[in-house]
């Protein structure tokens, strides 16, 4: 089974969904019987949602979007 | 134009791809910094798509497609032209895991799970600003995987960028921004209102 490091080293793969079956059981494996690490990668996604949370409260301006879609029709 | 090509109109097309002009648009304006930029960045980036529709394969990824010329243009026109300076430094921001920070000052993860009432707590206007210190490539790394949910594939083949550079910079992209995070945070808006307190209180 993977130690605390190893699953630290796969965090951002982990939550990024870039690891294989395989490699997922794996870490999912430790996620389970370590609460510590669990607390972590949970604290780390909570990040990443935060700040995608934020980033995503802006929409393009009517006025662009009017422009855009004349463009269209050119 | 192949057969295959000429299986989606046009119209069709030019439809799907304005669905992803809130996106464009927040992306351009998180680049550039201002929303006249983000607009001009924008309506380039349409029309140089536009004019490149025939050249579209269908069956890829479109919204990665905008995202590709979108960036091109950041690179290659918007770059060169700007009076903003672009942005390289993150003055003595270091690398950082806010986890670890909070850990050290005292925080345990115990079952009422302060360190989230922690995160909850900071402002987003510190969030953005953090996001908006970073480099360039850092930036836009982490605008395209945690805001736009792309794959590292897709992003290196936006960015033209091996994928090992762009889990290398994502990594690294994102202890920046917590660090960034925890400076915003501490500096300025934590300081305002009760949330703040409470998030000021708890990163000392």
């Amino acid at each position: 089974m993977l130690d605390c490091d190893e699953v630290m080293e796969r965090l951002y793969h982990y939550l990024d969904r870039e690891l294989s079956e395989a490699e997922l059981a794996e870490v999912r494996a430790h996620l389970d019987a370590c609460p510590p690490c669990r607390e972590r990668f949970t604290f780390e996604q909570n990040v990443l949602r935060r700040v995608g949370k934020c980033a995503r409260q802006l929409s393009a301006p009517p006025s662009l979007v009017e422009k855009v879609r004349r463009m269209c029709d050119q | 134009m192949n057969q295959e090509q000429s299986e989606i109109p046009r119209a069709e097309l030019q439809e799907e791809a304005l669905s992803h002009i809130d996106a464009l648009y927040r992306t351009a304006y998180r680049m550039t910094g201002n929303a006249m930029d983000a607009e001009d960045l924008v309506q380039e980036t349409y029309l140089r798509a536009f004019r490149s529709l025939h050249q579209f394969r269908p069956g890829t990824n479109l919204r990665a497609w905008l995202f590709k010329i979108l960036t091109n243009a950041f690179i290659n026109d918007y770059r060169k032209r700007s009076r903003r300076p672009r942005s390289t430094s993150l003055d003595n921001v270091e690398d950082y895991y806010l986890y670890s920070h909070l850990i050290d000052s005292g925080i345990q993860p115990a079952s009422t799970r302060p360190e989230d009432e922690v995160l909850a707590s900071i402002p987003d206007e510190a969030v953005i600003a953090a996001l908006e210190s970073l480099p360039d490539e850092f930036r836009q790394v982490v605008l395209l995987a945690d805001v736009e949910g792309f794959s590292y594939r897709e992003i290196a083949d936006i960015m033209s960028t091996p994928v090992g550079t762009v889990m290398s910079r994502l990594h690294r992209a994102r202890r920046r921004l917590q660090g960034a995070i925890l400076k915003a945070c501490t500096a300025a808006a934590c300081s305002v209102g009760s949330d703040g307190d409470a998030c000021d209180a708890r990163l000392r």
